[in-house]
């Protein structure tokens, strides 16, 4: 899967190590532009962030077979976009991922009726998307509560998210030479067990332990701030970033 | 693409939220609150091997009135040096440049969660005439707290109760802290902190601030709007619901508990919320010297008693005396039968 370019919009941390890229405007003004381009990149961005929450959901919630829910992902985020579902969305009513969640639900509900998931997501340019790695993560969703199913899409989307923040620090750090940094992180905040101690991993990675420091510390920071502007490209407005920053990191950002 | 487990997706939320020091001499261990302005993390500090609680702006970004909040709240708690205030050890700049300040990590809980415990008035009066004697001693610094209410009051392991969250206190001018005036003066103290506050701006709690803060006159709050709040703490203690606007519905709730306060008790309270700033007594000093004569069981200055209640609490109050006095009348009696 490809994803866009991550921009965070317009944080004020004067961040030292990584300068934030330029403020950009919220997805909804994208979508709903002139600019073919720019509506083509912000609904690539919803798709690379919503994708997979909408397949875990459609598996769990509407119970549909692996092919049925490719059919219905694929099928959902291409007409969404030809036919201008997100550009109708309206924040005074509920979050950019609830109207989301009731548009895939009434997506699926139409589809089913006519019985033509099969006949859309045939007919049309197929997004590269990984859903056997996205089947393979369903064994640890089985025992998820589906009883809030809007905390369900939210918890969903966050774990993209993070992932897609994951891929991104990696990717980067491996293009700039700066593999150490990510290694660190891996070992320490992506490891099983989170008890490993800085004078460990300096000595496994032949580090000092100031430097294991500043890595992590680093790491951390371009991790947040990968996330934050995966976030905000998914979120209906400044506004609704801003809250679900503040909840997600417990943080104020300025869009 | 990386999978991440249900662990993995909380430590890293965990881990990214967590504040970055510029110095390695404090390390964050786990957060332990987060209000409106800031976030409180519990840290270890390495060079004194100590626990210790920091806490950081929840600002996006350096020099933002959030943080700017925080210094001052620092700079108050710093100048405050009283058993009932969580004592500063340390201050300083986020790798972000917001910034932080180290305090006392202090274990225990909140009035919110305590006051179940307190079944008798004695115990209720002994936690909130410490937390009146500490708001006392910052009205005599010419400091205002503005925000107190039952989740701002902590109870320690060992009884010790402070008065926490200071950041919307303000800093009276000196001509208004001897008055004890909440109007603004001008001849404020080079090192005092800002305000940081102006006309309209609203701060405080619902149900525990004074009808002037909830009108949007922060700014102008002085002692009588921490009195205000003072009453609202006792009745809460005694109601566990926060304060009606209405002084005939308090009345009316304190005369429904069970066991409902005596009616001088019950007159302190009303003075406290009084509509009125002037109304009020002027300061915490005032209200805890009325809460003395109650519990010495003399006259409160905010009940005019009838000469029935005043022999009923002469009698009350002098009781051993009487009762000797009684006995010996009884014994005369019974000696001259006898005779």
């Amino acid at each position: 899967m490809t994803s866009a370019a991550p921009a965070a919009g317009g944080l004020r941390y004067p961040c030292r190590v990584i300068p934030f890229p330029a403020t950009r405007r919220s997805v909804i003004e994208r979508i709903r532009g002139a600019d073919t381009e720019v509506r083509r990149t912000a609904f690539g961005d919803l798709a690379a962030g919503y994708w997979r929450p909408s397949y875990h959901y459609l598996r769990l919630h509407w119970r549909l077979t692996p092919e049925a829910a490719e059919d219905v992902v694929q099928a959902f985020f291409t007409v969404a976009f030809e036919k201008g579902y997100v550009e109708r969305y309206d924040p005074s009513k509920a979050k950019f991922r609830t109207f989301l969640r009731t548009c895939l639900d009434r997506f699926v509900q139409n589809t089913q009726k006519a019985e033509r998931a099969e006949k859309r997501g045939g007919g049309v340019d197929r997004l590269s998307l990984d859903f056997p790695g996205a089947e393979q993560a369903l064994a640890e969703l089985a025992a998820s509560d589906l009883r809030d199913l809007d905390r369900f899409f939210r918890n969903e989307m966050i774990r993209a998210l993070f992932e897609r923040a994951v891929d991104d620090l990696r990717r980067t750090c491996e293009e700039s030479g700066k593999t150490a940094l990510f290694r660190v992180f891996e070992r320490h905040d992506l490891a099983p067990s989170p008890d490993v101690s800085y004078a460990t991993l300096a000595r496994d990675l032949d580090l000092t332990v100031s430097q294991v420091t500043n890595y992590l510390h680093g790491a951390r920071r371009r991790f947040r701030e990968l996330a934050l502007g995966h976030l905000q490209s998914l979120c209906g407005t400044d506004e609704e970033f801003r809250l679900e920053a503040r909840e997600l990191f417990g943080m104020e950002v300025d869009p | 693409m990386t999978w991440l487990s249900n662990d993995l997706v909380e430590r890293l939320r965990d881990v990214a939220s967590r504040p970055e020091l510029a110095s390695d001499r404090y390390v964050i261990l786990r957060p332990i609150g987060r209000g409106g302005m800031g976030s409180v993390y519990a840290a270890r500090d390495e060079q004194l091997g100590r626990e210790v609680a920091i806490k950081v702006s929840n600002a996006a970004a350096a020099a933002d009135d959030l943080d700017q909040r925080l210094r001052q709240e620092a700079r108050v708690l710093a100048r405050l040096e009283h058993p009932g205030i969580v004592p500063v050890h340390d201050a300083g700049l986020l790798d972000d440049g917001r910034w932080f300040y180290v305090m006392k990590l202090v274990r225990g809980e909140t009035l919110a969660d305590h006051a179940a415990s307190l079944e008798h008035e004695a115990a209720r009066l002994v936690v909130f005439e410490r937390v009146a004697e500490t708001v006392a001693f910052a009205h005599a610094a010419g400091i205002v707290h503005r925000d107190l209410k039952p989740s701002n009051v902590m109870v320690g392991q060992f009884g010790e109760v402070l008065v926490l969250d200071w950041g919307v206190a303000r800093v009276l001018a000196r001509a208004n802290r001897e008055s004890g005036a909440g109007a603004r003066g001008h001849d404020r103290h080079p090192d005092d902190p800002i305000d940081g506050t102006s006309g309209g701006t609203r701060m405080g709690t619902a149900g525990f601030m004074a009808p002037e803060q909830a009108h949007g006159d922060s700014s102008n709050a002085g002692p009588p709007a921490d009195v205000y709040a003072l009453g609202a703490l006792l009745f809460w203690m005694w109601t566990g619901s926060a304060a009606p606007a209405d002084l005939s519905d308090v009345s009316r709730s304190l005369g429904a508990v069970s066991p409902a306060p005596s009616k001088r008790l019950s007159a302190i309270i009303r003075k406290c919320l009084s509509h009125a700033p002037a109304d009020r007594y002027a300061s915490a000093a005032e209200l805890m010297e009325d809460l003395a004569r109650y519990r010495q069981g003399s006259s409160v200055s905010a009940h005019r008693e009838t000469t029935i209640e005043r022999a009923g609490r002469w009698l009350v109050r002098y009781q051993t005396f009487v009762w000797l006095v009684l006995a010996y009348l009884v014994m005369r009696v019974a000696f001259a039968f006898l005779r």
